[in-house]
């Protein structure tokens, strides 16, 4: 008996240390992919480019290869649309303004309306992207950042860039530990999602005094932030909650009440998923009272237990719910409302996981936004290509945003994550 | 030299009497906190606190929790604090139990329930035999665990419906956290619930009523006074452990069917949320006090909180101060209470 435990301790042993070293792969264009990686470890992934070579002929600097035609894993183009917003006037005093208008959310949702960038900032070497190196420094292990890893590595493909991918897995201290690995590996380019928008000025400003052009993706930081990088990309998240707010109030005749199942306290997508369709219906749809909004996270169980204790508190004043993600929460709600058999209650929800899709086709859930983690990769990529080549980029550029509904949602499979 | 003729008696002036209130506080202890929440929510919502449905809607959502706590009830008890792996030992069950779908249903549950037994085997050994700091060696194996699992699926969560291509093994997987028994009296009981409930009863009946149970107290209360009465210490640690393994193992595969998805987050939080519950019901992390009655009293307990702070309406931040607070109570009024009667 100690002899097979022993053996089995020692087995799990070799595992948890083939694991720091990550799992080998080929890739289609026969370089060598690692997937998955220890986090704690600081699990990396590389993938060896090499040259785009199209009918034999090397594509020459100075020209992008033709990037329209590679899909994701979700059959969609993987280089998005990208949206260049305006920003509207900005009040002289947000927070004098009520959280129930937009106003007040000024600053967290246009970040970036006032930033100067650095006089620091890198110039473009205007010699193309193919054999270039460049770092990416992603925030945290999760499903979503496996398929956004998937995408930086189909997109760095596409334009023939080394990439190297690190994870600190939700620790900042191992993110600038992280980036000072990649400073000293002196690459052509770093992206980086940081771990937290306070963070991120000290890394964004470390990376360009090094002399290495720094791009910011999908996490919105602050302007301080965004002085030190070249440019940013990502999900336009008020936006899109704006639009899934919109569609919402329609659903409900622009009458009812309204609960919210909120992301994370603290974090950007807390306030974008809950103030950004509050604002916009206060605008658009005043009739529509919001009831109640709590944080329970993403426990399945627990969402359940708010949205079943809603059920009992509101009756029939309970309208619609709308969720901050469509995994968790989005279970708990729907069994929530099928145990309580109170399908009248409309449900939106911010995401596109399967679980999210699942329900759309399944008609429990009215809609969903498109939030393609591989496109958000291959957004920064571009822009990072394009900067290699040196075309103009925009500062700061979002991906448009795409409604899932029971109309289009086949178009979407399979799913990313 | 003393003069034995002039000895004075004299009178032991020591309170003999104890505190009446204490000792009621003691005796019923985390129940009187569920009383007072009962009360509570009748008077917020005298239509619908007493209703079957949300009765039902809170035993529902700690019913995860509460099976999790059954066995970690066993390691608090042995004195052994806490088990940092149990979020692993959570998604590894699950995960394996979602990736073996594709064979057959019964095979899926089976795999999920020893893939957890293997943790706590594990566990059992380091902890049991090799006597390894049960805080330290736990941790360390979560993050072991951790890296494997990413490893091995490629940090991808796997869905029962992808895995295997008999749709009904999916729903059949899906159900098993959907089903309702009590349909024919006209009740609607959760097939989890009663789990809970059934592994509650199992859990008293070890702990208090055999001769292992006995033992785990001794252990816990003086692993040395343990060992030296002739008691296989290591035997007697290693079989807690599978017991909370086992429970791990059925809240992970129970947890994987309601999320629909096998993930290696699955069981993040409930090492902390479990013990908090095994700790409200009286159990002390010295270990060899408390009893699986009063463990559910904890369980019942935060489920119950959050029931009536939700009724109340109380945002989020708020009602984390509110259930600190709480539960700093609960702990001075257990501590109080015991050192009052001396038992401490």
């Amino acid at each position: 008996m100690k002899r097979i435990v022993a053996l089995l301790l020692a087995l799990m042993m070799l595992l948890s240390m083939a694991a720091c070293g990550g799992q080998e792969t080929t890739s289609e264009n026969g370089s060598n992919t690692q997937e998955g990686g220890s986090t704690n470890a600081g699990g990396e992934t590389s993938t060896e480019g090499g040259a785009t070579e199209e009918g034999g002929e090397t594509t020459p600097a100075g020209e992008l290869p033709d990037y329209s035609t590679v899909m994701s894993t979700d059959n969609q183009p993987l280089f998005p649309e990208m949206v260049i917003k305006d920003f509207p006037e900005r009040p002289e005093d947000p927070e004098a303004l009520g959280e129930d208008e937009a106003g007040h959310w000024y600053d967290m949702e246009h970040a970036g309306w006032d930033a100067v960038k650095s006089s620091n900032l890198p110039t473009s070497p205007g010699d193309g992207p193919e054999g270039k190196e460049i770092y990416v420094i992603v925030h945290g292990d999760h499903p979503w950042t496996t398929a956004y890893t998937n995408g930086i590595n189909k997109a760095c493909e596409t334009f023939g860039i080394d990439v190297t991918v690190l994870s600190p897995n939700w620790d900042v201290n191992l993110q600038n530990q992280q980036i000072d690995q990649a400073i000293n590996a002196q690459p052509d380019a770093i992206i980086l999602i940081p771990v937290n928008a306070e963070s991120a000025v000290q890394q964004f400003r470390k990376i360009t005094e090094a002399g290495i052009p720094a791009f910011g993706s999908n996490l919105l930081t602050t302007s301080a932030a965004m002085e030190y990088m070249i440019a940013w990309t990502g999900p336009d998240d008020w936006g899109q909650m704006r639009e899934l707010a919109r569609e919402m109030a329609d659903a409900m005749n622009k009458e009812g009440g309204v609960c919210y199942l909120t992301h994370n306290p603290g974090g950007s997508a807390y306030f974008a998923r809950m103030y950004g369709p509050r604002t916009e219906l206060a605008e658009y749809a005043p009739n529509i009272k919001t009831l109640d909004f709590q944080s329970p996270g993403f426990d399945a169980a627990a969402c359940k237990q708010v949205v079943s204790d809603w059920i009992t508190k509101y009756g029939d004043e309970l309208n619609a719910i709308f969720c901050a993600d469509d995994s968790a929460q989005l279970i708990g709600t729907i069994d929530a409302i099928k145990e309580a058999g109170r399908e009248d209650i409309l449900v939106y929800a911010a995401g596109n996981s399967k679980t999210g899709q699942d329900y759309v086709k399944a008609g429990d859930v009215e809609c969903i936004n498109y939030q393609s983690a591989e496109g958000d990769a291959a957004a920064a990529v571009l822009t990072v290509a394009k900067w290699f080549n040196g075309e103009e980029v925009p500062p700061m550029a979002y991906m448009a945003p795409v409604m899932i509904n029971a109309e289009n949602v086949d178009s979407f499979y399979p799913c990313q994550w | 030299m003393p003069n034995s003729t002039n000895t004075t008696v004299r009178k032991d002036t020591r309170t003999q009497e104890m505190n009446k209130f204490m000792v009621i506080v003691n005796r019923l202890g985390i129940y009187v906190v569920v009383a007072l929440l009962l009360i509570a929510g009748q008077c917020i919502r005298p239509d619908k606190f007493f209703t079957f449905s949300n009765i039902n809607s809170v035993l529902q959502a700690v019913s995860l929790t509460g099976i999790c706590a059954v066995g970690l009830a066993f390691i608090v008890y042995s004195a052994n604090f806490n088990d940092m792996s149990l979020p692993m030992t959570i998604a590894f069950s699950g995960m394996v139990s979602v990736q073996l779908l594709q064979y057959n249903f019964v095979l899926s549950i089976l795999g999920g329930i020893a893939a957890g037994l293997l943790m706590g085997a594990v566990n059992g050994f380091v902890i049991g035999k090799l006597r390894a700091h049960p805080i330290i060696w736990s941790m360390a194996f979560n993050f072991v665990m951790s890296g494997i699992v990413r490893w091995a699926w490629a940090g991808n969560q796997i869905y029962p419906d992808t895995i295997t291509e008999n749709a009904a093994t999916a729903e059949q997987f899906y159900a098993l956290a959907r089903t309702y028994l009590g349909k024919s009296i006209g009740l609607q009981i959760p097939l989890m619930v009663v789990v809970m409930l059934v592994m509650f009863v199992i859990g008293h009946v070890i702990l208090t009523y055999t001769s292992f149970g006995n033992q785990l107290k001794i252990i816990g209360s003086n692993y040395d006074v343990g060992r030296l009465s002739g008691i296989n210490c290591a035997r007697v640690v290693f079989i807690a452990y599978m017991i909370n393994a086992l429970c791990a193992a059925i809240c992970g595969i129970f947890l994987a069917s309601l999320s629909k998805v096998g993930a290696y987050y699955n069981g993040e939080g409930y090492d902390f949320e479990c013990v908090t519950a095994v700790l409200l019901g009286g159990m002390t992390l010295a270990g060899g006090k408390g009893n699986m009655v009063g463990v559910f009293g904890g369980v019942l307990t935060v489920g119950l909180l959050t029931n009536v702070m939700n009724l109340l309406g109380i945002p989020t931040f708020n009602q984390y101060l509110v259930q600190g607070v709480v539960f700093l109570f609960i702990v001075w009024i257990n501590t109080n209470s015991a050192r009052k009667l001396g038992k401490s």
